[in-house]
């Protein structure tokens, strides 16, 4: 367990409810609180003003994984209860890490065992084969279609995770970001969701670079307060092609600025750069937790959203900024009534 | 052969008539994966064994979907990139329906007809275009459009097939001008009258013997999925005309832009 640097009162009115597109403004036009490293000067703007905060040469990377509709609905077989699966982590000996919600009275206490065989509808069924060690919230399931069979089960069967705060149903397309490829996360890689393609290439024009990694992200919550307050660690694997790798050392030879869009590229960058001095093509699985104490090798700037009183997040945040300036300006941002969480407002640290 | 070597390509109805056979000679040419669409599931089952004898090694995603249906078109995406790895380099926005036979005049043109096939024809290649352009845009891609005369000529009873057809040449247009910074080039093909089960539909009084074959027709796509195409972008080709429809000035545009 870990202890959040600070924590601070969010009231309930500051969670994004709509996307911005719902709330009459566009994708790109949510605010920006932007906080300079050297200085701690705040500047409080509008997102498709980015550009004037950065410069020719530095390099934008993003985590372009796409979002399942990982919410899946299904019954046991025999006279048993039924469930809701969130897919959370897909193992390598290709079975899944899933949440399992009991539909009715208490989420966990409807006899969830092993060897239980729910069926989704479809063609899909998945069978419990043990609880997760790491995060007993979690049971690893077989499902009984794999590859891009299952990802086409997936996407006709289920629905986004969505979380209490949201004011509707919301579809799939409003949790992809507009630059998703490869599906895989459980929840959107949200601090690029502001991006527009017209905003991207005039990025392009001004000389700014981009790059693309794939970090499939997990669940950001267990439905469990006790075990979400613990910020048990999940383990995430991450994809780093050649094209990507090469502009990020490149950047890092010239000393250019080198700006995560998210704290899943913090994650994988960083992780990877402690196993090589180089960034290397390839895939490999991280668990770094990153805090105060962290040096950063690879990452220069972060582009993330608001995150909740004690996140796991903020303690990400301090490897950049020390905790007061953090604190101080999460403040300033429920005072001027920023809003949180995946539709919401918007932080660059550079 | 061998042109399309290692490339990803996507195919909307690919179960019969032109987007079997481009996918078949797409195969032919070493293409490394292809995605085949279709309403059933077994017609493109067919697709696949034949693409297998021709080319043993071809990665094939099979997807059954019903591009009327928008969520269709995100699943579609999604387990073609969960397929291929994240990489696609060829969309070809191939399918389309005709919509009632005997063809009505607009006058008489049922809405729920006219809205599927405006959603199949043009909705459906928009969307498909969107959600495939990010596996793209980094490292450059092509996409291919399917149209037809019926979208350069009002015809009688040619009614919402005519519109979406020249609903997608204007698209298409549009989309070749946004992305002129960048290395996805978009062009669209009119593969002339052909033998295929829409075409007899649709002109039952004619003689269909005296239409190409899909077979004739498909040189003009593998030339755009191809790298031999870089650069070129923007244009309409006619598969069944003398350099393929284009003028001789664009045809020096297009191998000045290959140079650069």
């Amino acid at each position: 367990m870990i202890s959040a640097p600070f924590t601070f009162n969010l009231p309930p009115e500051l969670s994004a409810k709509e996307p911005p597109e719902r709330r009459g403004i566009g994708r790109d036009q949510v605010r920006l609180l932007v906080i300079d490293r050297q200085t701690g000067k705040r500047t409080h703007t509008r997102f498709d003003r980015i550009g004037e905060f950065l410069q020719a040469g530095d390099l934008l990377v993003f985590n372009s994984s796409r979002t399942l509709p990982a919410a899946l609905k299904g019954c046991a077989a025999k006279s048993a209860p039924c469930i809701e699966a969130r897919l959370a982590e897909h193992l390598p000996d290709d079975s899944w890490l899933v949440l399992l919600l009991c539909q009715n009275g208490d989420p966990f206490a409807c006899g969830l065992r092993r060897g239980m065989k729910i069926n989704f509808g479809g063609d899909l069924t998945g069978i419990v084969i043990e609880r997760d060690e790491r995060i007993p919230r979690l049971w690893q399931m077989r499902f009984s279609k794999s590859g891009a069979e299952f990802v086409d089960e997936v996407y006709r069967l289920g629905q986004p995770v969505r979380y209490e705060y949201v004011s509707a149903p919301w579809d799939l397309d409003y949790y992809q970001t507009v630059y998703a490829q490869e599906p895989g996360s459980a929840e959107m890689p949200s601090a690029g969701r502001a991006f527009t393609w017209k905003l991207l290439f005039d990025l392009k024009r001004r000389g700014i670079e981009t790059a693309y990694i794939v970090l499939h992200t997990g669940l950001s919550s267990y439905m469990d307060d006790d075990l979400d307050a613990q910020h048990p660690a999940s383990e995430e694997e991450y994809f780093i092609g050649e094209a990507a790798a090469a502009k990020i050392n490149r950047s890092r030879e010239q000393k250019r600025r080198i700006i995560a869009v998210g704290t899943t590229v913090v994650r994988a960058l960083e992780s990877a750069a402690i196993e090589n001095a180089e960034i290397s093509a390839g895939h490999a699985y991280t668990k770094l937790r990153i805090t105060e104490n962290h040096q950063l090798k690879v990452v220069d700037s972060l582009l993330t959203g608001m995150h909740e009183p004690e996140a796991s997040h903020l303690d990400l945040l301090t490897a950049f900024l020390p905790p007061e300036q953090i604190r101080e300006a999460y403040e300033e941002a429920v005072r001027m009534k920023y809003l949180w969480h995946e539709f919401g407002d918007l932080n660059l640290v550079i | 052969m061998n042109r399309l070597t290692g490339k990803h390509i996507l195919i909307t109805g690919a179960s019969r008539g032109l987007g079997r056979q481009l996918a078949i000679d797409f195969a032919r040419e070493g293409a490394t994966a292809i995605s085949i669409t279709a309403r059933r599931a077994d017609d493109l089952t067919e697709v696949r064994d034949r693409i297998l004898e021709v080319s043993p090694a071809t990665r094939m995603a099979l997807i059954a979907a019903n591009l009327a249906n928008q969520d269709d078109i995100e699943r579609i995406v999604a387990a073609t990139l969960s397929e291929f790895g994240g990489r696609l380099d060829v969309l070809v926005n191939n399918a389309s329906v005709l919509g009632p036979t005997p063809m009505p005049f607009l006058l008489d043109y049922p809405l729920e007809d006219f809205r599927d096939v405006v959603n199949i024809n043009l909705i459906a290649p928009f969307l498909l275009i969107k959600k495939a352009l990010p596996a793209m845009i980094e490292s450059g891609g092509s996409i291919i459009n399917v149209t037809s005369d019926a979208g350069q000529n009002g015809y009688p009873g040619w009614g919402a097939y005519g519109i979406s057809k020249f609903g997608i040449e204007g698209m298409s247009e549009t989309w070749a001008a946004e992305l002129e910074e960048s290395d996805v080039r978009v062009n669209w093909v009119d593969p002339g009258e052909m033998n295929t089960k829409m075409h007899r539909d649709a002109e039952p009084d004619e003689d269909p013997s005296q239409w190409a074959d899909p077979e004739d027709v498909t040189e003009v796509f593998v030339y755009l999925a191809s790298d031999e195409s870089k650069g070129v972008s923007g244009k309409r080709f006619q598969a069944q005309e003398e350099n393929w429809g284009l003028e001789e000035s664009e045809e020096g545009d297009s191998k000045n832009k290959e140079q650069n």
